[in-house]
Parts: structure tokens; C-alpha cells; sequence
């Protein structure tokens, strides 16, 4: 076989020569299904990453209600400070609220006040800090029960909502990838299989004089290896390469937010883009040439 | 060497090409199939280098099944038959050595090897001169001499020639015949269909007529046999 291998590799130029348009095609398609696929894995690494940086979160956050006077919200905090698993509790009072506001808008808090129809407008909000990351669930929901407290948020709230749409972007970004996937498949098997029809002349010759199977499919197969090795090679470049401008646009603008930056897995996204592309080359490949090859 | 034992075929469309046939032919014999046109001398020439596979029946070439070889077993078998056709089925785009040692490229021969063999069996089919031409810069004789070359370079056993002569005027039909003659003689079995009466009268071969799918006459040294 190796005899054979310029043989072969000639025969792939030739025929991706050949039909030039086609094999773009092909190539575009196998990039775009694996574009779509690189960044969905990314974005939910990064999901994952936010999700587990929130659990770890130790802070509860709640709003005193409104009808509580400032002596009765000093009651409430000194009552949470008492409770087991709270290592501290700050509080953040209605005028400091506004005062905030005000200075993040520019404007004074009487302004504001009278702007709003004459009362301020911000709760007290407590800030309840756990000993231990494993109790904050259960110290919201005791924090819930309390009668002066309402709205609690904590990290957990926000993890299982992150969860239920990281579902969802799993579903849509496998379906969106799936039919792109296909479509790049059905792509390579039209350009092997015109190939396959433009040089069946020659293949008639090799099967009189004895050629394998195997020798007349490797230059159809090769081919197909290549068009989606191509594909998949565009792909991890615009994957990491766009991926690395979105992360320093992230982490210049929106400072608080975690973003994976894993050479592993960047590594391993890249490799797999690649072996992703060259399956469904092989894949194309064999659909076409099953039929033709039997008789 | 070749043994079919009680062969029919029956194509798909229902048209019986061959019925209840059976043959024996020697090793280094050389053999004429001879009948009118549709009588079934392109299937048998087909089954013998398992380009179809008979319905009901058994095809045998030296001790080998070609019903019962696997797909895989094909192409080590037509690796020891030659075959020509009327129409020589040369590849336009390559010369004439390109043509001849794409027999051998393709079965995985070593380039060296593949250059003296080319060479050599060029120079037997006497195109030596003509070894960087294209098949449309020659005429119809080189071109089916070419076609001989393709076949035998392998050194096949068997040597299978569908209607050889068929498109060339009858001097250079000759010329093939003679080469054909000189590859039987180094000891390849050759059977050949034809519709040549002058060819087959003068060489005083085994004649094998075919009619309607049977065979109709069997001679040592036999003649065409057809008036028209």
C-alpha cells in the first residue's frame, strides 16, 4: 500500500480540483456545524464555572419590610446574629440605599426622593454571611420562615436557574449541531460520489486488473478525511481565536464574571474539533462508496 | 483449466442469456466462441473473469469457484486473467506507458518494477516507439495493441478477448491476431469471441458455437461455420 501512496494523494488533489465549489461547500459546512459546537461547549463550561463559583457563595441577601423601624430592623439583625451557622450580619440601611443610588446616578437624594413621589423608595437590606458554604441553603430557608424578612436571594436560587437554561442551550446547541452535521455529510457524499461518477472509467480499468476494494475506496476516502480536516481546522481557529477576543471583551468590561480560560480544555476542544471534522469526512466518504463498490 | 458444469443465467430482466452450459477448456488451449449476436458469447466471456456471476451452476478456473469466491477473493483472481475488449478501454488522459503500468500500479507493484516490466511487455506488443503517445494519436491496431499489453503484463493464465478484432480493418486485425497467437504459444490459455469467419477459418482452432444460450458445436480445429 505504500507503493501507492502518491498515487493516492494525486487523486485526491485532482478531484478536489475538480469541483473546486463543492468542496467549499463542503468544507463551510463541516466549519460551521463545528463552530456552533466549539463555542456551545465553552459557553457551558463557562455556565458550569459560574454555577459552581455561586454555590460556593457564603452571602444571603434579604429585604427588611418596609412597615419595620429602624429599631425594629437593629432587633432583627442582632436576632439573625444569634442564629447558628451566621458568622456575620451587615446591614445596609434605606438612606444608605439612596445615598448609593444617588451617587451612581448623579443626582441628590432629595431629588431623587421627591422625584419617586416623595418617600424613599429602597428597603434595608441585611446581609447575612454563612460559616460554611454546605449551610447557606438551609439558613435561607429558615431566613424565609421569618415574618420581618421577605425576597431572599442567594447563590443557589440563581445556580438552579442557570442549570435549567444550560439544559436548554444543551438541547438546542445538540439539535443545531446534529443538523449541520448532517447536512456537512451529505455534502462530502454528493462531492465523493461525483468524483466517485467522473472517474469510473478508470475505476472499471483497476477492478479488471485486480486493484482492492481497499485501493480504489483510500482516494475517495482520503478525500473525504481531508475536506472535513480542513472544515475542522478552520473551525478550532475561529473557535479559539474568537473565543480568546471574547474573553478579554469580558474580563475589560464585565470584570465580576468568571471566565474559563483552561489551556486543557482548549487543547482538547481543538483536537476534538479536528477528529470531529475528519469523522464526518469518513463518514460521507463510506455512504457514497458503499453502493458504487458492491457490484 | 476452465470447467463450467451445467451454467445458466438468467439476467434480471428476465432474458436468458445462457442455458444449462458445459465446458472444459485446457490449460494453453486456444479458443473461439463463435455465434450470432445475443446468443450469449459476452456473458460466458463475463463469467469467466466474474464480471457476472451464473444463476444455476458452477464456473471453475484452475480449481477455483468463482460462485462460490468472496467479494474480497475477486481482485486476486482477475489479477491472473487478462482481458481485452472491442473497444480497448484505455484511459484518454495517460500515454501509452502510463496506460500499461497502471495494471501494475494499482495491484501495489514497486515503482522500479513497474518501469522494467511497462518497458518490456511495450516492447513485445512492438510500441516501443510509441511509448509517450496518447491513445488518440494512435490508430485503432496500436490501440488495441496496447490493450494486450494492459492485459498480459500481469503474466496472467488466461488470456479473455471480447470481439478483439471487432473495430479494425482486417490487415491489422491480423497483426493482433499474430500477437495473440505468440502469447498463446508462451503458454496463456486464450478464449476469444469473435464474428471474424476469415480469422477463425485460417487458424484452425478449437470452435465453440453458442446458439440461444447453448452450445450448439464443439470442434478440434473447427470453422466459423456461419454463412453470413
Amino acid at each position: 500500500m505504500f507503493n501507492s501512496s502518491g498515487y493516492i494523494f494525486r487523486e485526491t488533489f485532482n478531484s478536489m480540483r475538480r469541483n473546486p465549489w463543492l468542496s467549499l461547500a463542503s468544507v463551510i459546512t463541516v466549519m460551521v456545524s463545528l463552530v456552533i459546537l466549539g463555542y456551545s461547549i465553552f459557553f457551558l463550561a463557562n455556565a458550569a464555572n459560574m454555577a459552581k463559583s455561586f454555590e460556593s457563595e457564603l452571602e444571603i441577601g434579604a429585604f427588611v419590610q418596609m412597615s419595620y423601624t429602624p429599631e425594629e430592623v437593629q432587633d432583627l439583625k442582632s436576632q439573625i446574629e444569634q442564629m447558628p451557622g451566621v458568622e456575620s450580619v451587615s446591614l445596609v440601611t434605606k438612606e444608605q440605599a439612596l445615598e448609593d443610588f444617588g451617587k451612581t446616578i448623579g443626582g441628590t437624594q432629595s431629588s431623587i426622593v421627591s422625584d419617586v413621589g416623595g418617600t424613599n423608595p429602597f428597603p434595608d437590606k441585611l446581609t447575612v454571611k454563612a460559616t460554611d458554604p454546605q449551610n447557606v441553603k438551609d439558613l435561607a430557608r429558615s431566613l424565609e420562615t421569618n415574618p420581618g424578612l421577605y425576597k431572599i436571594r442567594y447563590g443557589q436560587e440563581f445556580v438552579d436557574q442557570l442549570l435549567k437554561f444550560t439544559q436548554w442551550l444543551r438541547w438546542i446547541g445538540f439539535g443545531v449541531v446534529a443538523a449541520f452535521g448532517a447536512a456537512a455529510v451529505v455534502l462530502i457524499s454528493i462531492n465523493v460520489k461525483i468524483n466517485v461518477f467522473s472517474r469510473r472509467r478508470e475505476i472499471q480499468i483497476m477492478k479488471l486488473v485486480g486493484a482492492s476494494n481497499g485501493f480504489i475506496r483510500w482516494p475517495f476516502l482520503i478525500e473525504g478525511l481531508a475536506l472535513g480536516l480542513v472544515g475542522g481546522t478552520l473551525a478550532a481557529i475561529i473557535v479559539g481565536v474568537g473565543y480568546n477576543w471574547i474573553t478579554v471583551y469580558v474580563q475589560s468590561t464585565l470584570t465580576f464574571l468568571p471566565v474559563v480560560q483552561n489551556e486543557v480544555l482548549f487543547r482538547q476542544v481543538s483536537v476534538g474539533l479536528l477528529l470531529a471534522g475528519m469523522a464526518m469526512g469518513a463518514i460521507g466518504s463510506v455512504f457514497s462508496l458503499q453502493k458504487f463498490l458492491r457490484a | 483449466m476452465i470447467q463450467l458444469t451445467n451454467v445458466s443465467k438468467i439476467y434480471s430482466n428476465g432474458a436468458r442469456a445462457l442455458v444449462d452450459v458445459n465446458l472444459k477448456i485446457g490449460k494453453g488451449n486456444f479458443v473461439f466462441l463463435v455465434g450470432p449476436s445475443g446468443a450469449g458469447k459476452s456473458t460466458l466471456i463475463k463469467l469467466l473473469y466474474r464480471e457476472e456471476i451464473p444463476t444455476r451452476g458452477q464456473v471453475q478456473i484452475n480449481s477455483r469457484n468463482l460462485v462460490r469466491m468472496k467479494e474480497r477473493e475477486v481482485p486476486y483472481l482477475r489479477r491472473s486473467i487478462g482481458v481485452i475488449f472491442q473497444d480497448f478501454k484505455l484511459l484518454p488522459n495517460k500515454t501509452v506507458f502510463e496506460n500499461v503500468a497502471f495494471a501494475l500500479e494499482v495491484i501495489g507493484v514497486p515503482k522500479r518494477e513497474v518501469r522494467n516490466r511497462t518497458m518490456a511487455t511495450i516492447d513485445l506488443v512492438g510500441l516501443k516507439a510509441k511509448e509517450k503517445a496518447y491513445p488518440h494519436e494512435l490508430s485503432g491496431g496500436e490501440q488495441q495493441r496496447v490493450c494486450v499489453a494492459r492485459a498480459i503484463i500481469n503474466n496472467p493464465a488466461l488470456l479473455v478477448a471480447d470481439e478483439p478484432t471487432g473495430n479494425l480493418d482486417p490487415e491489422t486485425a491480423w497483426d493482433i491476431m499474430d500477437l495473440l497467437y505468440e502469447i498463446n504459444k508462451r503458454g496463456t490459455t486464450v478464449v476469444m469471441a469473435t464474428h471474424a469467419r476469415a480469422i477463425v477459418n485460417k487458424m484452425q482452432k478449437r470452435v465453440i458455437a453458442i446458439e440461444n444460450g447453448r452450445v450448439a458445436r464443439d470442434e478440434e480445429q473447427g470453422g466459423y461455420g456461419y454463412d453470413v
